[in-house]
């Protein structure tokens, strides 16, 4: 670990060395269809995104975004239905209108909106996935790893790392 | 400014007996701060006064623990609004908090109320005797003798830049309808000079702002709106959002759970500000956010209480959002 490494901690020093990390919330029934149907295809996919499947991007809290990407995060990249096409009917519909406002509210709390990207992919689209992850990552990289908000590199790191368990040894 | 709480005293007096409490504003220890006041006898009425050192909103006092309810429930609710804190009774009459014929606004135009921080800023007042506003003069008498003082120098910055000095809902009017300070393309001024600075020097700004934050959560307590109250996600442990450590992101994390949870509802009644102890410009952020709703959806909170806040809802024909 060098001292300009922003990572502190060993566990993100190897994360850094594998790539930078990019957190994907996807639908589960459109967009987690797409990537898998991107996986089926073999359509080459880039590593670093880590994905967390919703039920519905309806589900998806603009908070979610703005925490990851405070903490250190280096990309979000939320993926759901078409608006029209929701499982639910109308749940991407009330995320559009979260998710546009949150970009635009970003870079007035001095977080790069460009680390933050939506898209409606379905579950047969995997060429679209593949378009879609693809530019993203690469916008990541050209980007560089994120910062945060902390005014010392590493400050602060650790509650997304996964917490260290602590045993309470039991008495026989 | 006599002539208007005198008005008020008769008008309160007047509908007393159809009011279960009667909530407004009183002298308190010093001439430059009021309190507030809860009636419910008539001999109580002369303690009512209105000025501009009226600041608090107190429609908070309708949905905050312990929220007012009437015990004899064909009673009503009095309660005085200035132009901006009647935006709140709208915004929560649209989420149904409050039920529009459960109370009787008392509504005041307002030319501004004084913010007490930015008169001790331009003079150290002490032992003040007395305050006055005179056109567009604060005159205060203190041990130090007489300050008149500027009028725009000394009023809250949400006063500064309010657009709607008159309450959009009332049942009573007390003195006369006045004008906006500002012309409509000035009103996010503030916003757009930090807008136009470069992401670099914003994080520093939030930075060394924020980070003055001690996470008192003063600015969520006096907010009419933020109204999860005990479930706030910010102190909840079940989801747990928020660690206890006070670190930069926890601070910004915080604030943008309040900001997010106001977008489209926050009607820039200025409490989270007035409250800050440590005069974190908070107000700022929903600010914004009320920007981004004005250009993006054309939406303006709390004027009609029967539209339905934009994000609360969805339009499925907008494209481009």
């Amino acid at each position: 670990m060098t001292d300009s490494n922003p990572y502190s901690t060993a566990a993100t020093a190897e994360a850094a060395e594998q790539g930078l990390k990019i957190l994907g919330f996807l639908c589960n029934w459109c967009s987690y269809g797409g990537a898998d149907t991107a996986g089926v295809c073999r359509f080459r996919q880039p590593t670093d995104l880590r994905i967390v499947r919703i039920p519905c991007t309806g589900r998806m809290d603009p908070l979610f975004v703005a925490k990851s990407l405070i903490y250190g995060v280096d990309g979000v990249l939320v993926s759901g239905c078409h608006p029209k096409d929701c499982h639910y009917a109308v749940g991407n519909l009330h995320a559009r209108r979260r998710l546009e406002v949150l970009k635009s509210f970003l870079s007035f709390m001095s977080i790069d909106a460009r680390r933050f990207h939506y898209a409606w992919v379905s579950a047969s689209e995997g060429q679209r996935w593949q378009q879609v992850v693809t530019e993203f990552s690469e916008q990541i990289h050209r980007l560089g790893p994120n910062l945060g908000v902390r005014k010392q590199p590493g400050e602060n790191l650790k509650p997304l790392d996964g917490q260290k368990q602590i045993t309470i040894p039991c008495p026989a | 400014m006599e002539t208007d709480t005198m008005q008020l005293h008769k008008l309160v007096d007047e509908a007393l007996p159809e009011l279960d409490t009667m909530i407004g504003w009183a002298a308190s220890y010093d001439p430059l701060r009021t309190t507030p006041i809860f009636i419910r006898e008539a001999k109580s009425i002369p303690r009512l006064i209105w000025s501009p050192f009226c600041a608090q909103n107190l429609t908070g006092y309708l949905v905050k623990p312990p929220a007012l309810k009437p015990a004899d429930k064909h009673k009503r609710i009095g309660i005085c609004v200035k132009g901006c804190d009647s935006r709140s009774l709208v915004a929560l009459i649209q989420e149904k908090f409050v039920t529009r014929d459960r109370l009787r606004i008392f509504g005041i135009p307002c030319r501004g109320t004084v913010d007490w921080r930015q008169v001790m800023r331009q003079v150290p007042l002490s032992h003040v005797r007395s305050a006055k506003v005179e056109d567009n003069l604060l005159i205060v008498d203190d041990a130090g003798g007489t300050h008149k003082l500027n009028l725009e120098d000394v009023l809250a910055r949400k006063c500064l830049r309010c657009r709607y000095p008159n309450p959009v809902v009332y049942d009573a009017l007390i003195g006369e309808p006045t004008v906006s300070r500002i012309t409509p393309e000035d009103i996010y001024r503030d916003v757009e000079a930090l807008e136009k600075r470069p992401l670099e020097e914003r994080l520093a700004f939030w930075q060394s702002e924020l980070d003055r934050c001690m996470r008192c959560y003063a600015c969520r307590n006096a907010c009419p709106l933020c109204v999860c109250q005990e479930r706030c996600i910010a102190e909840t442990r079940d989801p747990k959002w928020l660690t206890q450590r006070m670190g930069i992101p926890e601070k910004f994390l915080f604030h943008f759970i309040h900001a997010i949870h106001l977008a489209g509802r926050c009607t820039e009644c200025g409490e989270c500000e007035r409250v800050c102890p440590m005069e974190i410009p908070v107000a700022l952020m929903k600010e914004k956010l009320n920007k981004i709703m004005e250009e993006m959806l054309g939406y303006v909170a709390g004027l009609d209480p029967t539209a339905i806040p934009p994000l609360l809802t969805f339009n499925p024909s907008e494209t481009g959002i």
